[in-house]
């Protein structure tokens, strides 16, 4: 078994978030995708640190899990303010701001 | 023998610090968190001048300390907090310009003479539209977190600027964005669009950065380290893919290009910037590039130098791409904030020119740009938020017409900034471009160079509409009313616009400050 | 070949401190001694993991008993503690389609606010068993510093928990 099989799943799993960002209309499911996303970097990350034989990588994926969870929080709380106001999760509606 | 219990005793060594040289940055950090302390603590009337002494306090601290470091401070910088951070001389140049322009963008902040209570919202958690909304609209409340959510956000500009290594950079970069992300969402009126413009950065923001983290595992695996230098080293000679060296670059050259707002990822720059409150519309504006372009300075100078024939002809694209959005949409807008807003994209551009430059004068260069587009553009939206009717700020264009028959002076002094957005003789606009062109000239980008100034003119052409506009035509009957700032606007707008005179006029010293040494290689 | 298990702890920036042997020695069987020169810690577990058979799995046995015994616990302790309250809607009938009550109004929504208050808190505390675990296994190592470091680290958390407590995030209502 060798460890490019868990890049291929990462790539893989790093573009099925980026194109839920794309395609997704609910901001909590294409906030889910970022999540996805980060998470996808993180197998990559665990990945090299053992072809490199480097404990870096490993502590960068804690790292990331902080981030991500910071962005959680944040994330949340704007989604949830405009969620209130609207009643309404989808990005389409938000749509005041355009040229 | 438990073999759970089979530790290894081998002791770690704790990394060096340099306390004296991450000073700047300890105090603003140390503020940030004594601020949340603040709110947390102290009874709800004095919270504002608490906030406001502590956080222009620490600026001014910060500053002090990074004065007394500079006049000592070794030649070719400093490797620190083990070989996270390297403190050498760009990295002094945009702290000290990261400082100043906070110092201008955080008195716009707290300033409460304008709008009765400042421009941000009483209690974020207010629906808008609502009978309590109109009620917080009258209120002299104000949401006093922005002041430590500003100095997080400033502590991770410098820390970005700084970074010696990816995963640093990135956690910089992270804790320079949440905060703006949670600010951008705090107008005190127009709530919806502010609340928008919160959610479109958030999520777009968010976004880049999962490429730009995509990016550094990428170059991990390729040079089996995250520290720049490293990087460089990998690339002169190693037996990896250099499939993994090129996407990571461009992944993570993405995720930083992003938030300088350059060229095709630029999405969201209009929107936030007309969607957020004004003072942190000029914040960000301002301190933001600033750490952007210091990012990408140090990325492709560190470690990207001896590639940079391979990525040159896409960055050569990505900053036409730039000048050309923000020149020619820029003529179309109707929206002041939106204009400046394309007009920074446009700045992105020429900026970029200057980064890829790579020699010592596209990098004393490109730091000067910095130093002189921060202020001007923070004096512009400082004027901007003067220009108020019966709903808040007046952004629409035709509220402008004839502004110069209501109040001369202000209408002086917005022109007086756009023609240095513009890069008009005698303002730091024209010092910028210069140096950045020449210094693009001298190796060897003649072609961009060009391209460059053909922007140039077109972008001219619109911000000379505006000074048209205010002074060719009869002001409406119910045309906004010019609001008489208090000090503390007066006196961010007349730094921006002092800065902006003395860099037109002497640029010289700052050039000197600019080109006193290169990034720190070592680590 | 086994994986190379590696216990102790570096921050990214000590990496060159951390790097784990290419030739990592195989644990073949009855190799109880650890050679003096092979100073990291993975190859010693290893080694015993080897010598120790299927002893070394009892750990393994105790957490699954505990993880479920915990979850066991968790779910009887709400009926046999709490008080049990009924009402009309909790005994009908879930029947799909219909429309949920009470209707989502302004303010509060499907599901009360309090509960995001209580993930994001639960996500502070999340992130701070992350780097402590880590912090543990190596405390040893990292002696005094560590340790300053890491109180530095649960202060600066504390200073988001107070301002949390002020401010009523911790109040359910």
């Amino acid at each position: 078994m060798t460890p490019t099989y868990y890049l291929l799943l990462s790539a893989l799993l790093f573009s099925i978030g980026a194109v839920g960002v794309l395609v997704r209309r609910n901001a909590i499911v294409v906030f889910m995708c970022i999540e996805l996303m980060l998470n996808a970097v993180n197998l990559s990350l665990v990945t090299f640190a053992r072809i490199n034989a480097d404990l870096g990588g490993q502590v960068m994926a804690f790292f990331v899990m902080v981030v991500a969870a910071a962005e959680v929080v944040v994330g949340l709380a704007i989604i949830m303010a405009i969620f209130r106001t609207r009643r309404s999760a989808s990005i389409d509606d938000t749509n005041l701001l355009k040229y | 023998m438990n073999p759970f219990l089979a530790q290894q005793m081998q002791t770690v060594e704790a990394p060096g610090i340099d306390w004296g040289a991450i000073l700047p940055m300890v105090i603003v950090f140390g503020a940030a968190c004594v601020g949340v302390l603040i709110e947390a603590f102290v009874p709800k009337h004095q919270r504002w001048s608490g906030q406001v002494v502590l956080t222009l306090g620490s600026i001014a601290a910060a500053g002090i300390a990074l004065g007394a470091y500079v006049s000592g401070r070794p030649e070719h910088g400093v490797v620190t907090m083990g070989t996270t951070l390297s403190i050498d001389t760009p990295a002094l140049f945009l702290w000290g310009t990261l400082l100043a322009l906070s110092v201008a963008a955080v008195l716009m902040i707290a300033d409460r003479s304008v709008e009765p209570g400042g421009s941000f919202v009483a209690q974020a958690g207010i629906a808008p539209g609502t009978v309590q909304d109109r009620a917080q609209v009258q209120s002299t409340g104000m949401q006093t977190e922005v002041f430590p959510l500003a100095l997080f956000a400033l502590g991770g500009m410098m820390a970005f600027t700084a970074a010696n290594d990816l995963l640093t950079m990135f956690i910089a970069l992270e804790v320079l964005s949440l905060p703006l992300y949670l600010m951008c969402g705090l107008a005190r009126r127009r709530r919806l669009l502010s609340q928008e413009a919160a959610v479109k950065y958030f999520l777009l923001g968010a976004f880049a950065s999962a490429f730009f983290l995509y990016g550094l595992a990428l170059l991990y695996g390729y040079a089996g380290s995250v520290k720049l230098a490293d990087i460089a080293t990998a690339a002169a000679g190693t037996d990896r893919s250099d499939t993994l060296l090129f996407a990571g670059l461009g992944l993570l050259m993405v995720g930083l290009l992003f938030k300088g707002s350059v060229g095709p990822f630029h999405t969201w720059t209009p929107d936030v910037y007309q969607g957020a409150p004004t003072p942190v519309t000029a914040f960000m504006a301002a301190c933001t590039k600033v750490a952007a372009f210091g990012g990408i300075l140090r990325v492709l100078t560190v470690a990207f130098e001896a590639t940079s024939w391979e990525w040159r002809g896409v960055m050569w694209a990505v900053a036409i791409i730039s000048m050309a959005i923000g020149a020619v949409l820029g003529l179309t807008q109707t929206d002041l904030k939106r204009m400046i807003a394309y007009s920074s994209i446009a700045h992105a551009g020429f900026l970029l020119i200057g980064t890829m430059a790579l020699t010592d004068e596209g990098l004393s260069g490109t730091l000067f740009y910095l130093l002189a587009y921060g202020f001007t553009t923070l004096a512009a939206f400082g004027v901007i938020s003067l220009v108020r009717d019966s709903t808040g700020e007046a952004t629409h264009l035709s509220a402008w017409a004839g502004l110069a028959k209501r109040s001369p002076l202000l209408a002086g002094v917005f022109t007086f900034l756009l023609l240095a957005l513009a890069g008009i003789p005698l303002t730091s606009g024209f010092v910028g471009k210069f140096v950045v062109f020449s210094a693009a000239l001298s190796d060897g980008m003649a072609p961009l160079v060009v391209i460059a100034l053909v922007f140039s003119a077109v972008a001219a052409f619109f911000y000379l509409r505006v000074v048209v506009l205010m002074y060719f035509s009869e002001p409406a009957s119910d045309g906004p009313t010019v609001s008489v700032p208090g000090a503390f606007t007066t006196a961010s707008i007349a730094l921006g616009v002092i800065v902006t005179l003395l860099l037109g006029l002497l640029p010289t010293f700052a050039l000197d400050w600019a080109g006193a040494g290169g990034f720190a290689l070592g680590g | 070949m086994v994986p190379a298990v590696n216990v102790t702890f570096a921050p990214a920036g000590f990496a060159s401190a951390s790097r784990a042997p290419a030739e990592h020695a195989p644990a073949g069987p009855g190799l109880t001694e650890t050679p003096a020169d092979q100073v990291l810690a993975g190859g010693q577990v290893l080694a015993q993991e080897a010598a120790a058979g299927i002893g070394i799995y009892l750990p393994l046995v105790l957490l699954i008993v505990l993880a479920a015994g915990f979850g066991v616990f968790s779910v009887l302790l709400g009926p046999l503690v709490g008080p049990s309250r009924y009402n009309k809607a909790k005994t009908a009938a879930y029947e799909c389609g219909i429309e949920p009550s009470p209707q989502p109004v302004a303010g509060a929504g499907r599901m009360p606010v309090a509960y995001y208050v209580t993930a994001m808190l639960f996500i502070l505390f999340d992130i701070e068993m992350v780097f402590l675990f880590p912090y543990a296994i190596a405390a040893d190592a990292l002696g005094l510093w560590g340790l300053g470091a890491v109180a530095l680290f649960i202060a600066t958390f504390f200073i988001a928990d107070f301002y949390v407590w002020r401010r009523g995030g911790l109040d359910w209502n």
